[in-house]
């Protein structure tokens, strides 16, 4: 009979012959795998015990299963990270706002922080309630779709050179890929509602979305032209080592910060769920978690939106002049607060702007703005400035 | 400058930058309210400063109330009942009771009290379970540790005593009014002095009828009369009225 130290041998994952990510150090997998050897061990420990010498107890801690399951995972322990980075972010956006209307915000907790999570239980305990009228695989089809692309998004934003699901070559592509399949979505749902403000709000979410993607994308190329690439980590790296980008693309920076505000559904471009107008836009006719769910999802693209910002104009997870082997995960998630910071005191100081309004903002004056900064770029790079 | 520049080309799209002066606002508001804690006042566990004249339920001070009735005419809702009550003191008397259900808490029975035994409290949390729970009777309505601000005794200066050069003798207009008596209808029936709360009037013989009866007559002592018009509404000949003395 093995003592237990032979079965819970916390042993480094990078010697695990299946690991997956090369020669490069991956944090989340690493808490996965020591999470799984912690458990696995334990168990196959017992079974030893009571079983000496089974086959079981090996397989357990062979080097397949603990990848698999390190996998899972990591993948929990990465939702979890967004999860929670969404909550605070949800609760700094009551807490300015209610400090901007003078009042006291959320109560419930220390300092009010675990009123989102009392929020989502009162969700969780209302009926499952499906309208007689709708087209029921739209209506479930399309809002699963949207917190599913909105919940991977998230999750394929790296936090860190060491802490990200996976490393692409195109990885700001595939981000805004991901990040653009929910406004398709959300058309279905106003349709499948059968409800005139879903539609309504659905058809006012298409068009608002789908004419800010074009300056965004632009925005990106310009990013991606200056780098030399569409990998986030060589983003990243490019601007440590000569300037972040907000310097020389400072109206990409606003411009993307708009575009991002609408892609996001925020005030002052939440027409699609114009709550004076619209009972609730596209989300009329959803409730209980449902509803829960879709809000928790606009925060996911909310976070999104500003770690997309801190990656391509504020240096990802790197501080200038200092040495940016120190937590550069909190780094990181500083930065995307302040971003959401910047987005909620918008949301506290303008009005909502018409539907012309907002058309003529994004097509008349940030796509122009996002070719100029586009057009600095080009200039920037062919006189080898950058 | 640039506003003037900005007006003469309304045209011009950096019209629009002067959005981001609300932003300036607004962070100052924010600064403002994060340093200093919000006005929100978490009431069951924070109360409201009370200012100094508040006015809550009307209390009432049991001695010195003669039992006039002033309050129950005056009351706007008509939520004051002048009710009998046996005091161990002051035997059988007449003393107001509340009804703090229909009280809008102005404060009037206090403002015209002539002997200031209506106070107004800084009772607010008058909430009971029952309709009779809400109706206080003359013991209830007393309030400990009552002082001299809660007498909201009403003061004016009468425009005879402006005229006469008097600044420095502000009264209870409706105080200083005193009945007066219509001698020829008077029966001498002596109603008005078993009437007056104060013992103000007194039946004086002024003479003899034909049949050798004395005729009686009140006399008001004007220093005694506290004005409360009990004698006027008392009298079966509607022989006295309340003239203002000026």
């Amino acid at each position: 009979m093995a003592p237990i130290s032979n079965w819970v041998t916390f042993a480094n994952p990078m010697d695990n012959p299946l690991y997956q990510f090369g020669a490069v150090y991956n944090l989340p997998y690493d808490v996965g795998y020591k999470i799984w050897q912690l458990l696995g061990g334990l168990i196959a420990w017992l079974l030893d015990v009571l079983v000496p010498g089974n086959g079981v107890s090996l397989w357990l801690v062979g080097n397949a299963v603990s990848n698999a399951l390190a996998l899972v995972l990591m993948i929990i322990v990465v939702f979890a990270v967004c999860f929670i980075v969404n909550l605070t972010m949800i609760w700094i956006e009551r807490k300015v706002l209610g400090r901007l209307m003078d009042r006291r915000a959320t109560r419930i907790g220390p300092l009010g922080y675990l009123q989102c999570l009392g929020d989502g239980l009162k969700t969780f305990l209302k009926e499952h309630i499906v309208p007689d009228k709708a087209d029921t695989k739209g209506y479930m089809w399309a809002v699963s779709i949207i917190i599913g692309s909105s919940v991977l998004v998230a999750g394929m934003i790296p936090l860190s050179y060491r802490f990200f699901l996976a490393d692409y070559g195109s990885g700001l592509l595939i981000i805004f890929g991901l990040f653009s399949i929910a406004p398709f979505m959300i058309l279905v749902a106003g349709w499948s509602q059968n409800n005139k403000y879903a539609l309504l709000g659905g058809m006012r979410a298409a068009a608002q979305m789908i004419s800010y993607e074009v300056p965004m994308l632009v925005v990106f190329a310009s990013v991606a032209l200056m780098a030399g690439s569409f990998n986030i980590n060589e983003i990243v790296g490019y601007q440590n080592d000569n300037v972040w980008f907000i310097v020389p693309q400072i109206i990409g920076f606003v411009v993307f910060m708009i575009a991002a505000t609408a892609e996001a559904e925020r005030i002052p471009f939440d027409l699609p769920e114009a709550e004076a107008e619209l009972v609730e836009g596209w989300q009329t006719e959803y409730g209980g978690m449902k509803w829960g769910l879709i809000m928790l999802s606009d925060y996911f693209r909310g976070y999104v939106a500003c770690a997309l910002g801190a990656i391509m104009f504020l240096g990802g997870w790197t501080l200038p002049f200092v040495d940016d082997s120190f937590l550069p995960e909190i780094v990181f998630l500083l930065k995307v607060i302040l971003l959401f910071f910047i987005m909620v005191w918008t949301r506290g100081t303008l009005c909502r702007i018409r539907t012309d309004q907002i058309l003529n903002i994004g097509w008349k004056i940030l796509l122009p703005l996002a070719v100029l900064n586009l057009f600095v770029v080009v200039v920037l790079k062919v006189g080898g400035l950058v | 400058m640039a506003m003037k520049y900005l007006d003469k080309y309304p045209k011009n799209n950096s019209r629009h930058l002067w959005v981001l002066k609300s932003f300036y606002t607004t962070f100052k508001q924010i600064i403002k309210t994060t340093r200093h804690r919000p006005v929100t006042i978490m009431y069951p566990y924070e109360k409201e400063w009370i200012p100094d004249y508040y006015r809550g339920r009307p209390g009432l001070v049991f001695d010195k109330c003669v039992g006039c009735g002033i309050c129950e005419r005056i009351c706007p809702t008509t939520c004051i009942e002048m009710v009998e009550v046996d005091d161990a003191k002051a035997g059988k008397v007449v003393r107001p009771q509340v009804n703090v259900g229909r009280c809008m808490m102005c404060g009037y029975c206090a403002e015209y009290c002539p002997t200031k035994a209506m106070i107004t409290t800084p009772e607010y949390e008058l909430a009971a379970y029952t309709r009779e729970g809400l109706i206080f009777d003359p013991y209830q309505l007393a309030y400990e540790g009552h002082n001299e601000e809660m007498q909201v005794h009403m003061h004016e200066h009468l425009l005879s005593d402006l005229q006469k050069g008097i600044t420095d003798n502000p009264v209870n207009a409706s105080l200083v009014d005193r009945p007066a008596l219509d001698d020829a209808k008077c029966i001498g029936c002596s109603r008005c002095a078993k009437e007056c709360p104060v013992g103000a009037v007194e039946m004086i013989v002024v003479g003899e009828n034909d049949k050798g009866k004395p005729i009686k007559r009140p006399k008001f002592d004007e220093a005694k009369c506290i004005a409360c018009e009990k004698c006027v509404m008392i009298c079966p000949k509607d022989a006295l009225a309340l003239k203002e003395v000026l």
